[in-house]
């Protein structure tokens, strides 16, 4: 998308427009005869014409980033108004929304509908925020749970609810699930999922774990212990250890600070962390992750919602995890994401997402 | 329906509390008077004595009354005076301890109990024992008898009365050709024993009869099966079938000539009695030559069986 703007605005100016929404940079002709300040001053006007193209493109989600920037194709609207022409040299500078069409010269730009469609989901993203936020949480995580059973998204956001819940949470997300579809959530993880997860999903989701602090050193020394066991036996033979009946039954039912110590012990004994020796596994990894520092999980799938060639599920993250940790753990997750990317969440929310969207997020997130 | 009577005029949970003071003082016991107590206030009454008697007396009424009481009453009294999830809660950690041989229980409590009922049970053995209940389930089994009986107890089912009649259909075809198949390759069978809602399972089990002519339970293989997985899979199926005529049964084998199974009983008649004991109690009567009462009349004694008829209502 972004190649296709780029070579756009090359048509109206000598600019190259960088991918993202960095500020556009223009190579200006040197200043040398009158002739070369005559065509600068012809240049001006077109030059000023290209910006306001490129800015009403980054509104409308041509240069990337989340969302749309609602205020300004309003002020486009209104400075524009009765000025088709003007309209009209927009729509030709902006290759991705329109194409030429009418034969012979262009005789008139039509929409794209493939842009058409990606343009709804930008437009969406603060309706979806707004809403999802009004939701009850459990409402919520029910809903996610059931969408990404129902059509067969993979499993990650199962894992996700399943594990960075708290254990009342994740019950009362069960009980919503009930009241909305009369189906119990196990029942269709354990009807839908029919791959080598489904009994690591199926017991994650069924979990409701002791939520006090008390922790066996010994227990977690003795399951690391058997853990290592598993996964050195698993690279012998090449099993699953998604399937391994010990490695589920650990993660499926142990306490979370109990996990959290069988996992430090497990990398002081053996020097890799469980998540390294997952490798290979991603269900499993996700699991640990999550489990072990939901934080640090819930940075990078922000994060992954601004790279470049993010799909849909990695850009709808960045809603989900905002709404849902907003009153949660957003704090940790803005240390993470500090520690991990070297930038302010905020900042990164404000360079990547766009108008209503990213203010909603913002508000969200906190100072 | 419950068979506890408790009195229309309620003495206050002080009055209570002394009056059993009163009966625990002097040489033994007035294990009469305990009863006439203990055994005719709800759970919530026994609650407020408790706390009365506590701050009253600076003791706890339950060590108190495992000092004065003791044998079969003494356990029956003790697990009475509990808070009825609390009550199974602790006998579900006691099965834990000893799970290849007590494993039924388990399946008894994941299975007879409504799902919310389930999770107030668990929510009671973290507060005791710090820990859940599935961490304890799953760690002392294996193999098959672990997949059941975490299933059973993780599960949190739907409680309506839905049924979709295409999916007990097919679900009944599965639960056949597992069932043919021996005990290997249950992961079918468990995912619907364990996950399904119990409205679910019935509308499968009635496809099963329709289309094999014969009830699940009795197509289930009946060899020798050490680990125990069959027996628990049984139980689970005929506690969701008919919990009333399951404890019936349970009782009826309780109370046989060949000796009589007081644990059971007071497994079963506590817990029951201010829940549904009047159905079980007439399920029993259809399949036995005489009434409950007269069961526990015969095979029991002392203040064991006054307690134990005080709690079947009589």
């Amino acid at each position: 998308m972004q190649h296709l703007l780029a070579q756009a605005s090359s048509n109206s100016s000598s600019a190259a427009s960088p991918p993202a929404s960095a500020s556009p940079v223009r190579l200006r002709p040197s200043p040398s005869s009158r002739r070369d300040q005559q065509h600068r001053e012809r240049e001006a006007p077109a030059a000023a014409m290209a910006d306001e193209h490129q800015e009403l493109a980054r509104a409308f989600s041509g240069l990337g980033g989340l969302g749309v920037d609602e205020a300004a194709v309003v002020s486009a609207v209104g400075r524009w108004r009765r000025q088709p022409e003007k309209r009209a040299q927009f729509r030709r500078s902006f290759p991705g929304f329109f194409t030429a069409s009418g034969g012979g010269g262009g005789v008139m730009e039509r929409c794209e509908d493939e842009y058409v469609r990606q343009l709804e989901a930008e437009f969406a993203r603060f309706k979806d925020a707004a809403v999802l936020w009004a939701m009850h949480p459990w409402e919520r995580d029910a809903r996610w749970a059931h969408h990404v059973l129902h059509k067969a998204h993979p499993p990650a956001v199962l894992v996700e609810v399943a594990c960075t819940r708290a254990a009342d949470d994740l019950l009362g997300a069960r009980r919503a699930y009930h009241a909305l579809y009369h189906r119990s959530l196990e029942e269709d993880v354990a009807y839908c999922v029919r791959d080598a997860n489904a009994a690591l999903l199926v017991g994650l989701v069924s979990a409701y774990r002791y939520e006090g602090t008390r922790v066996s050193e010994e227990l977690a020394k003795e399951e690391a212990k058997a853990l290592a066991a598993a996964v050195k036996s698993a690279s012998a033979s090449g099993a699953k250890l998604v399937q391994n009946d010990l490695v589920v039954r650990v993660l499926a039912t142990r306490s979370k600070p109990q996990l959290r110590a069988t996992f430090r012990i497990y990398k002081e004994l053996n020097g890799k962390t469980l998540e390294e020796d997952f490798a290979g596994e991603p269900c499993l990894q996700e699991a640990v992750k999550c489990l072990d520092s939901p934080a640090r999980y819930f940075g990078e799938l922000i994060n992954g919602a601004f790279k470049d060639g993010a799909d849909k599920q990695a850009k709808a993250a960045l809603t989900r995890v905002v709404v849902s940790r907003s009153e949660a753990d957003m704090e940790e997750i803005k240390d993470a994401y500090a520690k991990q990317f070297g930038a302010k969440l905020t900042d990164a929310v404000a360079k990547n997402a766009h108008g209503h969207y990213k203010d909603a997020l913002l508000a969200m997130i906190g100072k | 329906m419950a068979t506890i009577t408790v009195p229309q005029a309620v003495p206050s949970s002080a009055e209570d509390a002394a009056a059993l003071m009163k009966a625990f003082q002097g040489w033994g016991t007035d294990e009469k008077a305990v009863i006439a107590i203990l055994a005719h206030r709800n759970s919530f009454q026994r609650k407020e004595i408790m706390l009365e008697y506590e701050e009253m007396y600076n003791e706890s009424l339950i060590q108190r009354l495992q000092s004065e009481l003791s044998g079969d009453f003494e356990r029956a009294m003790y697990y009475w005076i509990l808070d009825p999830m609390e009550r199974q809660a602790v006998m579900a950690n006691a099965a834990t301890k000893c799970i290849q041989e007590e494993y039924k229980i388990i399946v008894e409590i994941a299975c007879a109990n409504s799902p919310a009922e389930l999770v107030a049970i668990k929510k009671a053995y973290h507060v005791i024992y710090k820990c859940s209940l599935e961490e304890d389930v799953a760690a002392r089994t294996r193999g098959n008898l672990r997949s059941l009986l975490l299933a059973l107890v993780s599960t949190y089912r739907y409680d309506g009365d839905d049924v979709d009649m295409g999916l007990a259909k097919s679900e009944a075809k599965i639960v056949h050709e597992a069932v043919r198949n021996g005990t290997t390759d249950h992961e079918e069978l468990i995912r619907i024993v364990g996950t399904r809602s119990k409205a679910q399972l019935k509308a499968t089990f009635i496809c099963f009869r329709e289309e094999h002519s014969t009830s699940i339970t009795k197509a289930l293989p009946h060899g020798t099966d050490r680990t125990g997985y069959l027996h628990a899979l049984r139980t689970a199926l005929r506690c969701i079938v008919d919990g009333n005529k399951y404890f019936a049964k349970v009782l009826r084998t309780a109370t046989r000539d060949s000796g009589t199974d007081e644990d059971t009983l007071t497994r079963v008649i506590v817990v029951h009695a201010e829940k549904d004991m009047k159905d079980i109690s007439a399920a029993f009567q259809k399949r036995a030559s005489c009434t409950l009462q007269q069961a526990i009349e015969k095979e029991t004694s002392g203040d064991y069986r006054s307690f134990l008829m005080a709690l079947l209502g009589s």
